[in-house]
Parts: C-alpha cells; structure tokens; sequence
C-alpha cells in the first residue's frame, strides 16, 4: 500500500483547487485547501484585471476541516436550488469544526463538494461569495473521487475504495447505484475507483484503473456497458492504466461535445463517445513525464472556436490541446498541442541566489502540484485564459494565455514573460520564503523525483552549439556530456560512484587532496567518451538527413532565446550573434559524398540544389509572429497577504529536501546537474567537500 | 498503432517484464520512473552511453515539438537519424517508426518544408526497414489527400497495392484491405464526379455513353477494392456508404441490402449507430413497410435514445395498430427528453403534449404512470424548475406552452412551471394558455382523487 502509494499517489485525482465565478466575468473566488495539514479550505476572492495580473482582494476566509482536503469540485447552479437548505449530516460525527458562514442567500450561485479521505461535504456558494454548509458525509472505507452532477443542481456522485458508487442529494440521501469490489476489464490490486456524470442524468461512467463502465441507475443493479477498456480496442500498451476519466459535456450551457467522455493513462489520452462505445474517437499520446490527474475543458472562447483542453501533471507539466468537431463531426485536436511552462520553468527568472537558498527555491518551485483551475473571462479583447495551480507547498501559481483564433499552424513557439506586477510580487514571496528559518530534516520514506533527469537540461537554453554537440555525440555513439549542450564543462557535477574494482569517488578524493582534481577531471572526460566507433551504413542516414537539412541549418534566433525571460536582462545579452556560416549544411555535402555511390552523387545533388537554400532568411521567419499561446509568467498568489506559512508538516510524502537528497544519493546518475538556465548558467557550483 | 506497441512490448525481454513487474508491484507501467526503476534492476548499470545520448535526443525533439519549435525540432531529428546505426538491434529496429511519426509531424509543422521534402521524406522512410512499408505509404496517402492531391495519392496507393514481403501477415493483410478500400474511395470520387457529369448530358448524347462506359470501369474496380475491407470487423462508414450508393445506382439493391444488413447486425462488428441509420434510410428509399422500418429503429432506439431519428420513430409507432408500439411511441419520447441534448428541442415536447393527452383519452393512464413513476424524482428539477420556466418563456414562447402542458399533466396545476406559465399576460397566446389550463384540469394525472 505504501509502495504503491509511493509510485502513484492518487489521492488528489481531479484536483484540490477550483475557481468559483462570481458577480462579474472577471470576479471569482479560487477555493483550495492550506496548511501543513491541507485541513484549512481557504476562500481567496480574486479579481482578473483584462490586461494585468490577478489581484486577491482582501483576506481569504477559511474553513477549518478536521481532514485534509484531496478534492474540491464546483458546479455552477442553473437556477434555483430552493430545496437545498441545510440538512443534518448523514453520519451524526462533526467534521466541520467550526464555519465561517455569512448570511444566507435564496440564490446561490454555485455548489462546492470537497472530497477528504473519509469524509466528503457539500456547500453552497452565495452570489455574495459566501459557503453555507449543505451536508457532510462520511465514507467509512475510504473515498476516492466526488462529481457534481452537470443536470441537476446538488446531486453528486461519490465513490469509494470498496468499488460503491452512490448518488448523493441532500434532500434524499444516498442511493447505491453500483457495487463491485472487482475491477472491470482484468484484475488490478488498486482500489482507485471513480464516477462521472454522462449525457443522460440518470447514466453514470463508473471507472477504475482498468476500463469505464457505463451504468443505468434506473436499470438492475450490475447491468451496464462498457465505454472503455483497457485493450486491444484502444491498442493499449502493457501496463497502461486508466489514471482518469472526465466527461467533457458538462462545460457551458450549450456543450460541443454533449456525448464525450476523456480518459486519460500514463501513456495517452483518448476521447470517447458514449454513442459509439469501446472505439476511440481520438488517441493522443500525451508523453507527460508525470501522472495527468488533472484536466480542464474550457468553453469556446469565441463561437466557433475550439476549446482549449488543459491537460496536468503530477510533477506540474502541463498541456494544451484544443478540441473541436460539432455535432455530427468526430472531435478532432486543431493545431499540434503544446506545452505550457510549469512552476519549476520559473527558476531563471528569478535574481541569483546565494546556492543555500537558490537550492531551497529550488525545491520550492519543485513541490508537486495537487490541483488545477482554469477560467477564460469573457471579455470585449481578445480571450485570456487564466490558469491557476496549486503546489503542495502550499504555492498557488498563475498564468495567462492568449488564445488564438487558429491554434498554430505556422505558429511561432510561445514566448512568455514576466509583468513588472508580477516580477515585485515574486520577489516579496521570495522575501519571504527566505526568511523563514530552514525546516530541520524530518525523517521521511525516499520519494522518486518526477522529474526526469534528462528534462533538467534546458534544451530552450540552447545556443547554436547545442545541435551540433548533440550532433557529435550521435555520431560518435559516446555519452552526451553537459559541454556538448553549451555550458561549461566544469558546471557538470562529478559522475556518481560506480560499483567495481575502480572505486572512482576515493581516487577523485584522492586527488582533490592533492589538488590534482582538474587534471583528474580531464581524464575522466576522455574516459568516458571511449574509444570511436567507425561510423557505418552512412546511406540511410544521410539521405534522411539531406531531408532535414533542409530546414534545420541554422537556428532561429527568436527561437534560441529561452522562453521563460529574466526580466532583467537586456535584450542584446539574450540573444547571441548568430554565425557567418550555417555549419550544419558543409557537414551533409560532406557526408553525401561518404555514403552514396559516386554514380548516383550528381543526382542528389541535383535534389540538393532544389531545396530551399537554408541561410536564407532567419529573419524573415521571426518577422511573422503569431504566438498561439503567450503565457505571461507564473506569479505567486499567496493568500492575499505576501505573509508566507512556513510549512513545517508537509502532507504525505511529498518531496522533502532531505529525503530527496538521500534519495539521488542512492541512483547513481546525473541527477544533481542542476537546471543551470539563463542568467545562472555560467555560475560554478561548488563541489562537495571542496 | 496496435502493432507497434505489440512490437514494443513483446521485444522487452522476459526478464525485463519481471523485473519491472516486480518494481511496480501491480502491473502497472510508469513510463516517468523507468529510468530509475531500470537503473535499479541492473544493480546501479547504467544504459550505454550511446543509448543515454539517444534517449536525451529523443526528449529534446518530443520537447521541441511540443513547445512548436519546429525549427529546433529539425535540427535535433537530423541529429537522431544517428540511431539507425545503433547496435542494439531492437532499438535499431523501432527507430524507423519513431522517425517517421515525430519527423512527418515536423515536416507538416515546419515554415520552410514544403510537399517535396514532404514525399522524399515518406519515400526514403517506407524503404528503411520491411516492416513500415504500408503504414507509411497510407499516411503518406492521407498527407496527399488532405493538400488536395489525389492523383499522386492513387499512384502511391497503387504501389503500396502491390508491395509484398515475405508471407502474407495478419496485419499486413489488414493494411492492404484498407489501402484497397482507399483507392476504392478514391474512385468512388472520380465515378461520384462523372455521375454530376452524366445527369447534365442529354441520354441522346455521343457523349453520354462515353462517359457512361467511364464509370462502370470505374464502379468495377471500386467494388473490389471496397469489398474486402467492409467485410472485416470494423467500422468503415465512408466507404460502407460509397459502396452502397454505387450498387444502388446500378439497381443492384439485393447486393446492397445485403451490405448494410451485414455491417448493422453482424455481432463481430462494433455496435455502431451509424450503421442502423445507414440500413433505415435505405429501407426507406426502398419503401420497405413499416414493420420493418420500425424493427431497425427498434435497435437504434436501444443504442441511441436521442438520436434525431426517434421523433421519426415516434411518428412510426403511432401510427402502428399494435398495442405495443403505440405503447413503445410514449416511452421512445420520454427517453429522447432524457437527455441534456434534447432539453429545448420543441417538436419533442409538442409530439409529447399531444400524445400524452391521445394516450390518457385512450385511457392508457397505466402507461404515462409507467413512465413518469421513474423519472418523478429528477424531472421536475431537471424540466420543470422555476428558473427553466423563467428562461424559455424569455427564449421561446411556443417551447414554454408546450412544455407547461405537459408540466400541468404530469405535476398537476400547482407545479411552479406551468404556475409561471399560466400566470403570463401574453395577448398573443391568450388562447392557447387557456386552451393548456382546460386540457390541464381534463388530463393531469397528478392526485387524481383530489
């Protein structure tokens, strides 16, 4: 259970953050859950200012728990809830402690369901922003997802570890729609189980780590159909897993897609219609390098338009897609998706730091995100979608997306940036974090960092070096080393210990003792980059690659810039004059000649003169900027106040500086090379005991 | 796609498999820890430099793509064509296919590329490698259908048609099927094309039989590129629907019969509405009789009960001296206002006003009571609230009258629906709102000893 608990941490499936709107478009209040415990839901009313950043307007209020908060759903109302009064709890034990509650209101605009581990609680949210208690419910195994019906206002779907689905109204109480302790497709230890609404009220996906089941509440318990399964129908990979599933005709009034449900895997997402079950209408393969438990479909932002979908990480990458296909049409993605700067993206742009406190905002920005809130306000401009995440710290960061009418087709890659706002209400965060005396160690189970190590290395950072170095080390088969993506060498940590006769770290003491450390250093390098191989079957390769010459050649500058600026450096530091002669071109004449008869040479290099000449114009292809996506850099949005709780008790195993250090420790590989970006790259690390 | 991950799964070796079973503990696979649970698994080993150099490759160009530096993205591709001459076999024989995917998807993407590096690209790809032949020439095809090139696109189909390697394979076999069957689609446009031609030529004409003559050479071959694949598994619906129009054309409609009922009730085939459509609407052409128009809809009724077709259906079934249909008519509307879809679609609440009040003259209260009793507890929140009164009167007038009628019926005059409705002074519907207060007071079923 811990083991599992380790490799897959479930708990906050679909997310402990929601927006609820308020009186105007741009007025709403984000609803998620602080303190060391989680057990504190916080209400923080945030106004989105058309062209600026958010601002929190006045303190939060709060709600103390006596339970740590996993998930928070919200559902507008359409109309009336008359009905919804307040009802005693289900279960005669108190766990609302105590309840910041204003004055009633006739017409709530919106309903809040909060899932905990054994509890889950219903409130309503007044057009004043105030939440009023509805009912509170304790799930004795344990509760593992909570819906708010799209159909009808204060009905819910929750279900259990025990594989119970109920629906849940206050008036009527629970009512048991299914039961089954076993999975659906094949067995699967996981008690992970899940419930959705579908286009039918009465019709509920019931799902678990192995397929979706479509059942009927009318109909005799058992009976259903399968929506989904994990196989051959959806060319499942081995060990793929269903980690959620959504129904995406609940978004707006007048829904796009009335009959599609998502799901999502490790591996990637599909889009089903509960029409035409068990066939995949779309399959993407996502490569999130972390558990998507998190998706957010938009409405249009114009008619029209396709609906941007955010797809999110555990580890806070997150991706946007959009969706179309109106009635009769199969949904389909418009324009490539794309990947959206997440939390940890942010290091660079903020000042240098002395390494102590560098690496603690490291590990802050790090912190695992444990929910996902997305509104795109109407407004007379062009449309903005604003995204909200919440860390495990307890870090609740922003950003703003201008949507495009046509998702990039030739876009350009999105460029992001801080607003001065943003830039002073980070540096007062930051203030703040560092003030806080560091936690002493606390003893923890080791975590898996979710972050690959190979993402640590910037590949946005690159400068023209990089492909070639990258380029090298292909053709040589040898290790890519950190000197070969354009930094220093020297910025490389040590490799870690290797198990054998040669015991690398005492020798490297060894010779640091001595002072002989560079020249140690040197001679590990040539060691690992090994004898060559002799390059062979040159044909294939170097006719793909006159291919790609064609339009790789030299880099364009607007491209080579790293998203993320600092905003504080100049532009002419940015941006490295660009080389008299694309290099890469003189490296495949050269090759063509190697690998291709010599009879057939003249005519590919005929086909050679007929592509498009490389050096032409890098200019030119800047020029044309049409970002689909401009996120404007993460802000930190921390309560309203810049007051900043230290968190001395982080819930469950999340990261831990100490125990991540141990961790690393124990796999030996290149894990410590430091995300060295931007303005931090040419600094030199120190090195242990040096 | 299926193939692939086939490949990928089964060329892991056996002791792999375990070793990663017995990290996860389940079964279940974590593409973000792998590295590290492999790093475990060897006993700390690390991957071969060259095979840590592609990987990184790899990353940087799925990054790239997914930040839409193509540019970028090119560049690190040529860089990873280098894994063709990696001496892990297995990996050397799953790079084509990696190539092909991220580099076709560059190629679409990229400012600079153009459809001639395009087609280079997609031809060296489908001879590197036996085994990617097929599936890159089709993917080829789409590219070349979706610029709008359909002779290049049938001259590739027509190689890949006769391609060959080594024994006929299951999955080769299917991807022949289907490269047929879109060459088959391919000629059913040019034949469609003709078909326009020929209904302006005089019959009289010289060149009326010419063209004639054009398409039945046509319609030949297309039926025999299409036959193949709509007799496997699947669902095939542009081309079920071609075929279909061409053998109707020709007055072969036993054929055709036979082709739809065979795709809607084949049980190897997934259950697909659109197959039951496609079979009434032909039934219908053929003015087929009623009874058995009805028994298809029956089945897409079970299917899709809010399909556009049930108002259809609905109209069916009334008309039917059966019982049991007339009975099923009630139920087919009640299931088609079910749905959140179909909330505001105002023929179904007038075929429902009006044939709840036929049913209760009938005196078939039994039926309505069936019916209501199942849905008495969600839908006067889900129809009949105040708010939904208060909106459609101010969207739709017509909407809000009917839907009061039927609100008055089955909740009787005191619901708040057709209280806000009745309530209305509209000098335009005076009559009808009366008319519904008359009907209301005749037929609500609600408290019938009060």
């Amino acid at each position: 259970m811990r083991w599992e608990q380790l490799l897959l941490d479930d708990a906050f499936t679909g997310g402990a953050l929601a927006w609820v709107p308020g009186r105007t478009p741009h007025v709403g209040q984000l609803v998620y859950p602080v303190g060391g415990a989680l057990d504190k839901l916080y209400f923080q009313e945030v106004n989105l200012t058309p062209n600026g950043d958010p601002q929190a307007l006045g303190d939060p209020g709060h709600i103390q728990l006596r339970g740590p908060v996993r998930q928070v759903v919200t559902r507008t109302v359409q109309g009336e809830c008359e009905s919804l009064g307040y009802f005693p709890p289900l279960r005669l034990r108190p766990w609302l402690a105590c309840c910041l509650t204003g004055p009633a209101s006739l017409y709530p605009s919106a309903l809040l369901a909060v899932r905990s581990d054994y509890h889950c609680a219903l409130w309503k949210v007044s057009k004043q922003g105030h939440p009023a208690p509805l009912q509170v419910l304790q799930v004795g195994k344990g509760a593992t997802g909570i819906s708010l019906s799209p159909h009808l206002p204060g009905e819910l779907a929750v279900c259990s570890r025990s594989g119970t689905v109920c629906l849940w109204t206050p008036q009527d109480g629970l009512q048991q729609v299914y039961k089954d302790p076993e999975t659906l497709v094949f067995w699967d230890p996981s008690p992970w189980r899940w419930a959705d609404f579908t286009a039918h009220p009465r019709v509920l996906t019931v799902g678990d780590r192995t397929g979706v089941k479509m059942i009927d509440t009318k109909g005799p318990p058992g009976c259903g159909l399968l929506l989904f399964r994990g196989g051959a129908e959806a060319s499942c990979q081995k060990g793929e897993r269903v980690l959620l599933t959504q129904y995406l005709g609940k978004c707006g009034p007048e829904p796009l897609l009335p009959t599609v449900h998502l799901i999502c895997t490790q591996f990637s997402l599909y889009l089903m219609d509960e029409r035409l079950p068990l066939v995949p209408m779309l399959k993407w393969d996502h490569g999130l390098p972390s558990a998507p438990l998190w998706a957010q479909l938009q409405p249009p932002p114009r008619p029209g338009h396709p609906q941007p979908l955010i797809l999110g990480g555990q580890g806070g990458h997150l991706q946007l897609l959009h969706l179309t296909g109106e009635g009769a049409s199969v949904p389909r993605l418009a324009g490539p998706p794309q990947s959206l700067p997440s939390s940890s993206d942010s290091l660079s742009a903020f000042p240098l730091l002395e390494p102590r406190s560098q690496w603690r905002l490291q590990e802050r920005l790090k912190a695992p995100t444990i929910g996902l809130a997305a509104t795109i306000p109407s407004s007379a401009s062009k449309p903005v979608l604003s995204l909200f995440q919440l860390s495990a710290a307890g870090d609740v960061f922003y950003q703003r997306l201008h949507l495009q009418a046509e998702p990039g087709h030739h876009s350009r890659a999105p460029t992001a940036s801080w607003t001065p706002q943003a830039t002073a209400c980070c540096s007062r965060w930051l203030k703040t974090l560092l003030e806080v005396p560091p936690t002493p160690p606390v003893w923890a189970a080791p975590t898996f960092s979710n972050r690959c190590l190979l993402n640590q290395v910037e590949p946005s950072k690159v400068e023209q070096k990089v492909p070639e170095g990258l380029r090298a080390a292909m053709a040589e088969g040898r290790l890519l080393q950190q000197r070969d993506l354009g930094s220093l060498p020297s910025a490389e940590p040590p490799p870690a210990p290797e198990p054998g006769p040669e015991n690398e770290l005492s020798a490297r003491l060894e010779a640091a003792w001595e002072g002989r450390v560079a020249a140690w250093w040197e001679k590990q390098q040539g060691r690992s980059s090994g004898p060559r191989k002799p390059p062979k079957r040159h044909k294939r390769r170097t006719q793909l690659s006159s291919t790609f010459s064609s339009l790789s050649g030299r880099l364009d500058l607007s491209d080579a810039t790293s998203p993320p600026h600092s905003p504080d450096r100049t532009s002419s530091e940015a941006r490295p004059q660009p080389l008299a002669t694309p290099p890469s071109q003189e490296l495949t004449q050269e090759l063509w000649a190697q690998g291709v008869p010599s009879e057939r040479q003249q005519t590919l290099r005929d086909y050679m003169a007929k592509l498009p000449v490389q050096g032409d114009a890098p200019g030119e292809v800047s020029s044309s900027l049409s970002q689909s996506a401009t996120p404007s850099w993460q802000q930190t949005l921390q309560g309203g106040a810049t007051q900043l709780p230290p968190r001395r008790n982080p819930p469950r195993g999340a990261a831990l500086p100490s125990s991540q250090t141990s961790s690393f420790q124990a796999t030996p590989s290149r894990q410590q090379t430091p995300g060295l970006s931007g303005s931090q790259r040419h600094r030199k690390k120190p090195r242990m005991g040096f | 796609m299926s193939d692939f991950s086939e490949e990928l799964v089964r060329s892991k070796t056996e002791d792999e498999q375990e070793e990663s079973c017995m990290f996860s503990g389940t079964g279940m696979s974590f593409p973000w820890l792998q590295k590290h649970i492999e790093t475990v698994a060897t006993g700390g080993k690390k991957e071969k430099d060259f095979a840590q150099t592609t990987s990184a490759c790899l990353s940087f160009i799925q990054e790239a793509l997914l930040k839409h530096q193509w540019q970028q993205a090119a560049e690190y591709m040529h860089s990873y064509f280098q894994i063709l001459e990696d001496s892990d076999s297995y990996k050397r024989q799953a790079a084509p296919e990696i190539i092909w995917k991220l580099g076709s998807e560059i190629l679409f993407y990229h400012p600079k590329s153009n459809m001639e590096t395009f087609n280079t690209f997609a031809d060296r790809m489908k001879n590197i490698g036996v085994m990617n032949y097929l599936k890159i020439s089709l993917q080829h095809v789409l590219y070349l259908l979706h610029h709008g090139m359909f002779e290049d696109a049938n001259r590739n189909l027509s190689h890949a048609e006769t391609w060959r390697y080594g024994e006929k394979s299951a999955s080769q076999e299917v991807l022949i099927n289907l490269i047929q069957a879109y060459k088959g689609l391919l000629q059913y446009y040019t034949w469609s094309k003709n078909k326009m031609e020929l209904s302006r030529l005089d019959k009289e004409d010289y060149a009326y039989n010419t063209a004639f003559q054009n398409m039945l050479n046509h319609s030949g071959k297309m039926s025999v590129n299409l036959c193949t694949l709509i007799q496997t598994p699947g669902v095939w619906d542009p081309f079920v629907k071609s075929y279909v129009e061409m053998l109707e054309f020709y007055g072969d409609r036993d054929k055709a019969r036979e082709v739809l009922t065979n795709y809607a009730y084949d049980e190897k085939f997934p259950s697909n509405p659109n197959a039951h459509i496609y079979l009434y609407n032909f039934l219908k052409r053929e003015k087929a009789p009623r009874e058995k128009l009805i028994s298809v809809l029956k089945i897409l009724y079970q299917i899709v009960p809010s399909h556009k077709l049930m108002l259809e259906f609905h109209r069916l079934l009334r008309k039917s001296e059966k019982e049991d249909h007339r009975k099923l008519a009630l139920e087919v509307l009640f299931g088609v206002l079910d749905f959140a879809g179909c909330t505001k679609n105002i023929t179904a609440w007038k075929y429902l006003a009006k044939y709840l009040r036929q049913t209760l003259m009938e005196n078939h209260l039994a039926w309505v009571q069936e019916e209501w009793n199942s849905r008495k507890n969600w839908w006067p929140g889900f129809h009949f609230s105040f708010f939904w009164a208060k909106t459609n009167w101010k969207e739709d007038k017509a909407l809000a009258c009917e839907k009061a009628l039927v609100a008055g019926i089955l909740l009787g005059k005191g619901c708040r629906y057709f209280r806000y409705i009745s309530k209305q002074d509209d000098q335009v519907i005076k009559k009808k709102i009366k008319r519904i207060k008359k009907s209301v007071k005749k037929y609500s079923i609600a408290n019938p000893g009060l």
